[in-house]
Order: C-alpha cells, then structure tokens, then sequence
C-alpha cells in the first residue's frame, strides 16, 4: 500500500478509517470502489463519520445502554449498512415497519436516534423522552 | 407473541374483511387463471430448518432459516444483536437485508419490473430452490401487526402458500390471504443466496446494487464470482466491471485486472473511474507509458463530468505515475 495516496481527501480518509474495521477492505492505493459508479453528484453523501462520532457521545451512550444496546453493537450496526439504506431509514423511520408485532408509531433507539438526529429531524432529548411513553396497544 | 397464535384467525378475520370491503387479490386470480408454464405445480423446501421465534423476534428467527439455507452457521439468538431494535420490539428491513451481507450471503430484496408479478416471481424463486423472507402485516393498514415469516413452497392446484411462521414449522394459507397481508407490507420480501447465486427474478439494478453493498464482507475471491454471475448476466455493467477488475485487483492478478478494466474502458469510453483503476493496474506492472495514457483520460473525463472525488483520485494517479516515469 502506498501511503502517500490514502490521505488525499477527508472523504478517502474517512472510507479507510471504517475500513480499519471492516474484514477484507483493502485500501488500495488509487483504485475507485465500484460503489462510486452509480453516485451521482447531486446524491447526499452521508457522513458516517458523524454518526459514528455520535454513538460516542456520552447522552447517546447512556440512551443506547439504557435499551440494551452497547456501543460496539451499535458502531457495527451502523457500518452495516449502505449510504441508500441509511437515508431511506433516516426520511420515515416513524413509519417503517419493525417486523415482530409492533404498532404504529413507536419512535426508538438506535439507528432511529442516530440517522435522525444528525440528519436534523429530531433532537436526542426530545427523543429519549418519548421511548418512556407507555406503548399503545 | 399473539402473531403466531393468532396468525390463521387473523387471516381469517381479514380475508373475511377484505371480502366485505371488496378488495381484490389480482395476483392470485392472475395464477389461477393464467399459472405460468414453467411453474411447478408443487414446491416445498422441506430442508429448509425451523427455529420457532421467541417474543417479538419473528426477524431474527426468519433471518436465521434463510441463512441457514445459504449456507451461513448462525442462530436467531446470534442474530438479535444485529437486527433485534428492544424499543421498537422488531427488525426493521434494512437491518434484515444488512445482516444477511454480515453473514456473508448476498441479500437480495425482491423485486419486480412490474408490481403486479410480485407473488409469481416470488414463487418462481421458490422453485428455483430458495427460501423467502416476507414481511406481512397481518392485520390492517391502520392497525398493523407486522410479521415476519419464510416462504418455503407452495401448491398451485390448491392455490395454498406454505410457511415457516412464528411458532408453526408449516402454517399452509390460501393464497388470497396471503396476498392481502403481504400487499399490506407492499410486497416485500428478501433472498439470501450464497456468492455467485443468481436470483431466478434478478432485476440489473438491484442485484449490482447488493453486489456492491456485500463486496466489504466476502473475501475477493468470492467476488470474483459474484461480479462474474453480473457480467454474465449483463455484460454491459459498468458497476461489474469496475467490481470484478477491482477483486483481481486486490488478489493480485494484475493480469485478470487489467484485461477486466480494459473491457470497461472499451465498453464506457467515458468512465473516469475504469480510467483510472486500469491507468493504476499498469502502472503496478511498471508500464509507465500506457499507464500515462490511460491516466491522461481518466483526468480528462474527471473534469469534464466525474465527481471531486474523482477529480482528486485520478489526478494523483496521473501525479505518481509522472513521478515515476521520471
């Protein structure tokens, strides 16, 4: 691996700093990834980074234990899944489906927490507070 | 944990329901009317394992048959952490898709060029030999009990589904009410197939796009194969090339990589990205003045229309690889 080459871009910094965590993703020295083929310039690109920062936030950690979910779990989960699938979680979350008898709307920990809140659309305070409302059944 | 109980007087009540309401079941008229010929009459994967869920956990058990059948080692239990949401008491559908590319096997939701070929395309792959993840929702849009089971045959005579659901190793619904619940969770299913595997119902977008998103989790060599099963399929790909040339790549086949790339680059003149990778396999093979050239595009069509970030990458290509022709 060439070194000078992996630090061009805050971007290729970030994608080699995940990697460090992945199994089998080289960092290859000027080799574009097959994911950069269908991204279009005007597609949001989502910052990981600050999601991933985010789950180390100490507010965030306490809620994330307080459901069960520790921090590694939730690094992994978040890695685990693509840019698109990401931004489809973070426009509705209130509304998708959680397979395994829920219903209707049940705001949550985790990914719901994460994607929205640094995506704008909720704060974690608010958040948190509305997982202690008794669920409607 | 009423689902699974509940699960036939539910669709009972909501067959019951719809009738009255005078909804439709196109989809199952469309086969009993019109079976497709090349659909086998009767399909049951009987070696498909069972795990009966525990409360709530419908995703991580249906999750664990499928993947069990794609030949990934886990339990439901192995499972919860990655998709289980204690808040939500349920599996949300990225997770269920992301948790089968974590275990190793390409996660493919269903899809269709047509909506109304959902259920025939889902009992296509069925008999094509693969177990499906649906999501229902067993009871009604404005009061849903959401549901996850596994599709592991049918009978088309009968017009009857079977299942693996909840606490029933297999639960056997009429299609019609099959139909209703799962239209209720806008048809969504997934497959979980071993690398190289082809979805029998493959649409181009959706298997590159999976391809892409499992690449991170599987060794190059598996792919290889999986990129290969693209281009067969769709020898155009831009996105298979790119992946394919980059797992030779990163094997070290210099060689395959660059006769890989060199297709791309004939096939879409006007990528940057194949540009650069093939400007950057020659040059690891110290061809310097082809590498030049190729290198010279890549910048060429970076400016033009790439991205910054290809903007950046190719020209730091053409940087070193000047760097060291000197």
């Amino acid at each position: 691996m060439n070194k000078r080459f992996v630090c061009i871009t805050g971007r290729i910094l970030m994608l080699s700093m995940l990697s460090l965590s992945l199994p089998l993703q080289s960092v290859q020295a000027a080799m574009i990834g097959a994911d950069k083929v269908t991204i279009s310039a005007t597609q949001v690109q989502f910052d990981r980074a600050r999601v991933q920062a985010l789950i180390d936030r100490e507010d965030i950690r306490a809620a994330l234990q307080k459901e069960g979910i520790d921090i590694q779990t939730a690094h992994a989960r978040v890695n685990a899944l693509t840019d698109d699938e990401v931004q489809q979680v973070a426009g509705k979350l209130d509304q998708l489906p959680a397979g395994g008898e829920v219903l209707g709307i049940l705001l949550t920990v985790f990914i719901v927490l994460l994607v929205t809140d640094i995506l704008g659309f909720t704060k974690v305070f608010p958040f948190t507070r509305a997982i202690t409302h008794p669920a409607r059944r | 944990m009423s689902v699974n109980k509940n699960a036939r007087m539910q669709a009972g009540v909501l067959f019951l329901i719809m009738l009255l309401s005078g909804c439709a079941t196109p989809q199952t008229q469309q086969l009993r009317h019109t079976p497709p010929k090349d659909l086998p009459a009767h399909v049951e994967l009987t070696d498909v394992p069972f795990y009966p869920q525990n409360t709530h956990q419908c995703g991580p058990a249906a999750l664990a048959m499928v993947l069990n059948a794609g030949g990934a080692q886990v339990t439901p239990d192995s499972l919860i952490k990655q998709v289980y949401l204690p808040g939500r008491e349920g599996s949300l559908q990225v997770e269920m898709l992301a948790s089968g590319r974590r275990n190793g096997l390409l996660a493919y939701p269903l899809t269709s060029s047509r909506q109304d070929l959902s259920l025939q395309n889902l009992l296509t792959e069925v008999a094509a030999g693969t177990p499906v993840v649906v999501l229902q929702n067993l009871a009604l849009r404005w009061y849903p009990v959401w549901h996850y089971a596994v599709v592991i045959g049918y009978d088309l005579p009968r017009q009857e589904i079977i299942l693996r659901s909840g606490l029933e190793q297999r639960l056997i619904i009429p299609f019609a009410t099959f139909e209703y619940t799962w239209q209720r969770a806008a048809y969504w299913a997934m497959l979980a197939l071993p690398a190289g595997v082809m979805p029998r119902t493959a649409t181009e977008e959706t298997y590159i796009k999976a391809a892409v998103a499992l690449e991170k989790n599987i060794t190059p060599k598996k792919n290889v194969v999986v990129y290969q099963a693209a281009l067969k399929k769709w020898p155009n790909n831009l996105t298979a090339y790119i992946g394919l040339g980059n797992a030779f790549y990163t094997l070290g086949d210099k060689e395959q990589a660059e006769k890989v790339l060199r297709q791309a680059t004939l096939a879409h003149p006007d990528s940057a990205i194949a540009f650069n990778n093939l400007a950057q396999t020659l040059a690891d093979q110290k061809r310097y003045t082809e590498a030049f050239s190729a290198a010279t595009q890549a910048v060429r069509l970076a400016e033009t229309k790439g991205s910054s970030e290809e903007q950046g990458v190719t020209q730091i290509t053409l940087n070193e690889i000047q760097e060291k022709m000197h």
